[in-house]
């Protein structure tokens, strides 16, 4: 049986702003919902890790994360009209950083065990030099790089309702990292066009899937399914990370997509197709809606670990299956225009 | 031919800053024969629809734009998902096209005596056309 791999808990209650939504009971919520699943033996804990400063650089300027610090430090306040951070956002967010570390050296160590980063505040809309997005420190970036460092070839996949623009950018131009997003389009932040496909060294391994509001888990699949699969297949990852954000479950309040916790279940099994044994380690990015992101996360790992515990059936019938064409051949377009680009660069 | 009317894209959340700025934006416009743009960034919390921005903005807008005699026939509006630094930079492209940014010194939400989370010194550091800040009023 498949085990789950957890970071143990740190206290998160100071990063927290009255009335925003990102805040502590989504911990509580997320950590229901693994608790849902009785695992009793089949679940242990690493100890919490604050990730060293050499570990937050590989992704992030040295200049913001002085200036993160600093901000905490003098007692923080507004970033941006979305994100806070608080005096005790600066040590929060680098346990939240460092957790991916710590369950990746646990999972190294495991016969058959996947991870669960269970940690806020989220990560993906970090940018090297800028929080947004209610993130401060990309957590997933961080732990990508880790493994990039010791010579691993990484997969990012992105299901979190918005477009993870922090990690895309982060790794635009590294072709050890394949990036992958399925998100809502039109929304924020505004990138993830299927258009965007990565930098000169990198073509092809930014993959953009946007979907429009009303989307259900059929759309969500044929999208991953038809675009991203044959990319994963190719670049043939030996790990796989995913950013894994609730918010696009039907019951969200920040954004409009039509999933369930079932379709969540069904996307990971063909994500985690695509991982080695053991190198499959899940980070939780948005979600909102308490009760959703709880069934969300039960029924996400239920499905990886074996169980059978689905609460909510997956969705079909909603709009945009007739994008996902339209999005491949302007994936196609644009990749194919990138590679003249660069072939003409390369002859001059 | 090539059009060469200026376009002019100002940050605009409401604020009093970004108001000066819109201010001084339409002054520069009437005196310079361009065009304004005035760039409303939509962030996560901001769970409203586009077109309701420039309606809750309009009156403002109205008094800005006439109190210095600018014909409002060449204001728009650009209301884009993102944070306000990455909505300014798109600006710069098709089919707006700007050719000058003009934003207040601080924008809402923003902490006031600190660089983190500063569009301004972020607009700076990127923009590739050029960029006024229009300071506070004293």
């Amino acid at each position: 049986m498949t085990k789950l791999v957890m970071n143990a808990p740190v206290d998160d209650a100071g990063h927290e702003e009255a009335g925003h939504p990102e805040r502590p009971d989504r911990l509580t919520a997320a950590v229901s919902g693994v608790n849902d699943l009785h695992l009793d033996d089949d679940l242990s804990f690493v100890a919490p890790y604050m990730a060293k400063r050499a570990e937050l650089a590989r992704v992030h300027e040295g200049s913001y994360l002085d200036e993160l610090g600093t901000f905490c430090y003098e007692g923080g306040g507004n970033i941006d009209p979305d994100t806070y951070a608080t005096y005790d956002s600066w040590s929060i967010a680098q346990y939240a950083a460092g957790a991916g570390i710590a369950v990746i050296d646990q999972l190294r160590q495991s016969d058959d065990a996947i991870g669960f980063i269970a940690a806020r505040p989220p990560g993906h809309h970090a940018l090297r030099d800028r929080a947004m997005g209610f993130c401060l420190l990309n957590n997933v970036a961080v732990a990508a790089a880790a493994l990039t460092a010791q010579g691993e070839r990484v997969a990012i996949v992105d299901w979190d309702v918005h477009h993870g623009n922090g990690t895309q950018a982060i790794f635009w131009n590294d072709p050890r990292v394949l990036y992958v997003s399925t998100h809502q389009w039109p929304l924020y932040p505004g990138s993830g066009g299927a258009r965007e496909v990565g930098g000169v060294d990198a073509l092809g391994q930014t993959v953009n899937i946007p979907l429009p509001p009303g989307a259900t888990g059929d759309v969500l699949r044929r999208g991953f399914d038809d675009i991203a699969a044959p990319i994963m297949d190719e670049f043939d990852p030996t790990w796989v990370l995913v950013s894994a954000g609730f918010d696009g479950h039907r019951a969200d309040p920040i954004a409009d997509l039509a999933l369930s916790s079932g379709d969540f279940a069904l996307l990971a099994t063909s994500v985690a197709s695509f991982a080695p044994t053991s190198r499959l380690a899940l980070f939780l990015e948005g979600g909102y809606d308490l009760d959703a992101l709880r069934h969300s996360v039960a029924a996400t790992l239920s499905i990886l670990l074996g169980r059978d515990y689905q609460p909510e059936a997956s969705t079909s019938g909603g709009d945009g299956a007739d994008l996902i064409k339209r999005t491949q051949s302007e994936r196609d377009s644009a990749l194919q225009l990138a590679y003249d680009v660069k072939a003409a660069e390369s002859d001059s | 031919m090539t059009n060469l009317r200026q376009v002019i894209a100002v940050g605009f959340d409401g604020s009093a800053p970004s108001e000066l700025a819109a201010s001084w934006a339409f002054d520069y416009a009437v005196r310079n024969d361009a065009d304004v743009v005035l760039v409303h960034a939509v962030g996560i919390l901001e769970h409203m629809a586009h077109e309701a921005v420039a309606e809750q903005f309009s009156g403002a807008v109205h008094d800005l734009a006439t109190g210095v005699g600018f014909d409002e026939s060449r204001l728009r509006w650009n209301v884009d998902n993102g944070d306000a630094c990455s909505v300014l930079l798109r600006a710069i492209d098709v089919p707006i096209a700007a050719t000058l940014l003009v934003v207040g010194s601080r924008g809402q939400g923003a902490h006031a005596g600190h660089l983190l989370g500063s569009t301004s010194l972020q607009l700076a550091e990127r923009s590739t056309v050029p960029l006024v800040i229009v300071p506070a009023a004293s």
